[in-house]
């Protein structure tokens, strides 16, 4: 199956990025991007996940996020969180096609997820352009 | 006025969110994203979460449709959706190279929730040149020791997907 896949220096930079979110925060743990149609294509984990089936999940999940969204009549859904007893997973598109998933530890400050999280999707969108 | 929950299932491209959208009195809830993999030779978008409709049958009955993503990697959204549901409607592809094998699989990874409801299969583009015979997807239903009523549909047409809906609320109500 073809599958959608970066360059050897689109997924370089992707490693560099990631490496620059884990020196920002302690916290995170996991960073994944996948397609909008769920299947995996760069990923950075510090403990064993099964990135495929996330991957699938993540972008159940995000739909889901957009199409409740615009039921409620709101609009754009940024970001989708799941925040739980062991820490976040805070899910958001990188342009029409990727998605960017970051899992942290409940030490996490939720802002700073954000804030790391979106400038992390920023780069990634300019530089997979 | 009672409610009901069905399921429509079937691989990417049976024509489950067509169904749903020719069939609902309200707006369908569709969860589409561009596909990015070999299926975008064949459709642009595909579903990654649900759909979602609803439809008043003659004696008043509300049936809420749920079709399901149809790639096996989304299998974790089958275990949800069918939560509640009372019916399962499976769509098969008679142009995707193995249609038999198509029903099968799912036939096998719902077999669970199929144990507890009926089941109606539905079959779509049996125009399709190498589309197998309705007769060979009797006998394979039979030799795995099942017995499901097959209607060939054009699941564009509201009266098709309406016909597959009774057929499976009619086998609900025979089987109480």
């Amino acid at each position: 199956m073809s599958q959608y896949k970066f360059s050897e220096r689109s997924e370089a930079f992707c490693q560099d990025l990631f490496q620059n979110m884990f020196d920002t925060s302690d916290a995170i743990y996991g960073i994944l991007i996948s397609t909008v149609d769920g299947h995996d294509v760069s990923k950075s984990f510090s403990r064993d996940m099964p990135a495929a089936k996330l991957s699938a999940m993540m972008s159940a999940i995000l739909a889901l996020g957009e199409t409740i969204a615009v039921e409620a009549e709101q609009q754009q859904c940024r970001y989708v969180i799941v925040e739980n007893s062991d820490g976040y997973i805070l899910t958001l598109k990188i342009k029409d096609k990727l998605i960017l998933s970051v899992i942290a530890t409940t030490q996490a400050n939720l802002g700073m997820l954000h804030s790391v999280s979106r400038n992390a999707a920023e780069k990634l969108a300019a530089q997979l352009r | 006025m009672s409610e009901i929950k069905l399921i429509i299932t079937g691989p990417p491209g049976a024509g489950k969110t067509t169904a749903i959208a020719a069939i609902s009195e309200t707006a369908p809830v569709k969860t589409d994203t561009h596909t990015t993999d070999d299926l975008a030779a064949v459709k642009e978008q595909t579903t990654v979460a649900m759909d979602f409709g609803e439809l008043t049958l003659d004696d008043g009955q509300k049936v809420f449709l749920y079709g399901t993503p149809g790639q096996r990697r989304f299998e974790f959204m089958w275990k949800i959706l069918v939560e509640g549901g009372l019916g399962l409607i499976i769509l098969v592809d008679c142009s995707r190279p193995d249609p038999l094998a198509d029903l099968h699989m799912y036939l096998d990874n719902f077999a669970d929730f199929i144990r507890q409801t009926s089941v109606v299969v539905g079959l779509t583009r049996t125009d399709h040149p190498d589309a197998p015979a309705v007769a060979e997807f009797y006998s394979s239903i039979e030799s795995s020791g099942r017995v499901l009523p097959i209607l060939e549909v054009d699941i564009r047409e509201r009266e098709d997907v309406a016909l597959l809906i009774n057929a499976l609320v009619s086998t609900l109500e025979f089987s109480r």
